[in-house]
């Protein structure tokens, strides 16, 4: 009989979200088995733990999934499993910490669609503010963005601190560009709307962002994505299923168009599907990150 | 192929009840996930991460139980995983802390029987004492035979404490429209006079009501007991009893054990269960749906 296939979750935070156990289970695996409040420096002998167990065929069923609410950390633990790894007793690991990689790889590559299909544009075109900037799903789609070629700048509702230190944080990790600044009053968000060419809207679910007030001061707004599904949305008249939709309240600037978190929903999920899939079905172990997620997104798109 | 079911099975505890997770896989679910520590302002996140990553059709085939210890926290619990969801993305919660709904369900269910067979009556305006009544068994219990029309006295070793039981009891899950009462401990001997039943609620291996007072209570009808541990809750009353006189009961009352007890309640666990996987429509559940289907068990079986 063929040997039942195992996801071990590993998790820094003291539970795993039942957003990627649904997954995980949707796409194939036999048995999830959480890890709760996993430290970095646990990975290497849990990844041991793991590979040791199994014949090279069995390793095979074997894969490892990295959650949690940070970016950086979830990079680091992907690389402490690979470091892990024995040869041929490896297995594939998949990072997407609170769904973040998947989601922000989704997000970018659905208003690149909109922006080559709506206004001829490619990414390095354009200017970007991410809300809600320095959360998981921001701070991943920021460096997506800016890996992308996007003059991406990362809005933290509170502290213009905070964003500069993620910012440099991750400038310094990734390679990327992005910049930091805060948007807590209306004011600055419709400074901050009035000259970018996109925008990512990632904050907390519920929380409208945008109100139209702000959007009439958009004048050269291209594309706005939103991720929030749960009303209020993030984004004022957008629809959760608008795809390239216009966006109503943006009176100023022609021909901007939303993507709402339906449609960047639909896209995550199959995205996350399949490389939860493609390590079930791969012959050589997968390391995969954000990077492979955004090109995943894009292949799907 | 169609996707597997899948339990999403928060607690505040450390652990998860094993009672709980055997009792999920039983009725169907093919993966029990637990979540351990959890706040209960981590319930809306949980709960929206839990609904956002599956079809409406898989949503069907998706559930969250809340376990924990605490009656009130987990109906809380259950109200916020309720105002999370966001229709059409929606799935079936079902709370039963400590398995104490089901448990006081069984209890409650097993005593009627015996009032309908045994005493040609109903729960309706009987006399009830839940002893050691302060605990989540005692509060649910009293709740649900409140609910059907008893008179029921919540009695602790402190009076203020299971007064302040007693108003949780009628204005969080009774909606105000119950009227449990409070006793001290020290004043049973008074109140088993005018008592038809007794719930004895109490922790393992306490002596709740004694064989003197057995014997000084005139119009005692069913004393229930969920104690499995020697020595019993209700002195005559064993944990196989199943509607057994107690000897030394001068109104010719019954007696209800743990075990018999603990038959209606899994069979009242797993139907819920059951019915979140089954129902068209999210169900949310709790210990009064666990006493309309410990009901339906008993006349089943009848």
């Amino acid at each position: 009989m063929e040997k039942r296939s195992i996801l071990h979750m590993l998790d820094p935070m003291p539970n795993n979200s039942p957003f990627d156990i649904n997954m995980a289970l949707d796409a194939g695996f036999d048995v999830l088995m959480p890890y709760s409040n996993v430290k970095l420096d646990k990975v290497h002998g849990l990844t041991q733990d793991a590979i040791f167990s199994r014949s090279p065929s069995g390793v095979k069923r074997t894969g490892i999934f990295i959650g949690g609410r940070d970016l950086g950390l979830a990079v680091d633990m992907l690389d402490a499993t690979k470091q892990a790894m024995v040869p041929p007793f490896e297995v594939s690991v998949f990072a997407d910490p609170s769904g973040a990689f998947t989601t922000a790889a989704a997000l970018v590559a659905c208003v690149e669609k909109a922006l080559k299909e709506k206004h001829g544009k490619e990414l390095k075109d354009c200017t970007a503010i991410v809300f809600g900037g320095t959360g998981p799903v921001g701070i991943a789609t920021g460096v997506i963005a800016s890996l992308a070629g996007a003059d991406t700048t990362l809005a933290d509702h509170l502290s213009i601190d905070t964003a500069l230190d993620v910012a440099k944080e991750y400038n310094r990790r990734f390679g990327c560009n992005l910049r930091g600044t805060c948007a807590s009053s209306e004011a600055d968000k419709a400074r901050l709307v009035a000259t970018t060419d996109l925008v990512f809207c990632t904050a907390k679910a519920g929380i409208q962002v945008l109100s139209a007030d702000v959007l009439a001061e958009a004048t050269r707004l291209k594309v706005a994505g939103d991720v929030n599904a749960v009303p209020p949305l993030g984004i004022a008249g957008i629809k959760r299923s608008d795809s390239g939709a216009p966006l109503l309240h943006a009176v100023s600037a022609e021909g901007a168009v939303g993507v709402g978190a339906l449609a960047i929903g639909n896209v995550k999920y199959q995205l996350q599907h399949e490389l939860l899939e493609s390590m079930l079905k791969t012959d050589k172990p997968l390391y995969l990150d954000f990077r492979d997620a955004f090109n995943k997104a894009r292949e799907i798109l | 192929m169609e996707k597997p079911f899948i339990l999403h099975m928060l607690t505040t505890a450390k652990n998860l009840s094993p009672f709980d997770v055997n009792m999920a896989m039983d009725a169907g679910w093919v993966s029990a996930i637990p979540y351990t520590n959890v706040e209960p302002s981590e319930v809306q996140g949980l709960v929206q991460d839990a609904i956002f990553s599956r079809s409406q059709k898989n949503l069907k085939r998706t559930g969250i139980f809340i376990g924990g210890r605490d009656t009130k926290q987990a109906m809380d619990m259950l109200k916020a995983a309720k105002r999370s969801m966001v229709p059409p993305f929606e799935v079936s919660v079902f709370a039963d802390p400590s398995g104490a709904f089901t448990t006081a369900a069984g209890m409650v269910a097993a005593v009627e029987r015996e009032l309908i067979t045994k005493f040609n009556t109903t729960l309706e305006g009987k006399n009830i004492l839940a002893l050691g009544g302060t605990g989540p068994v005692g509060q649910a219990a009293a709740v649900i035979a409140a609910q059907a029309g008893a008179n029921v006295r919540i009695i602790g070793r402190q009076l203020e404490k299971a007064q302040h039981i007693a108003d949780m009891c009628n204005s969080e899950f009774g909606d105000d429209k119950i009227t449990v009462s409070a006793g001290a401990d020290a004043d049973k001997a008074e109140y088993i006079k005018t008592a038809d039943v007794v719930f004895a609620t109490g922790a393992a291996g306490i002596e709740l009501l004694s064989a003197e007072l057995i014997a000084s209570a005139p119009q005692l009808k069913v004393a229930a007991d969920v104690n499995a541990v020697p020595p019993a809750g209700i002195a005559g009353v064993d944990a196989f009893h199943n509607g057994t006189a107690i000897a030394g009961s001068k109104s010719g009352a019954v007696g209800i054990g743990a075990l018999a007890i603990g038959n209606v309640k899994y069979q009242a666990q797993n139907r819920l269960l059951k019915k979140m996987i089954e129902s068209d429509r999210p169900v949310y559940l709790h210990f009064e749906h666990a006493f309309e289907v410990a009901r339906d068990y008993i006349k089943a079986t009848a």
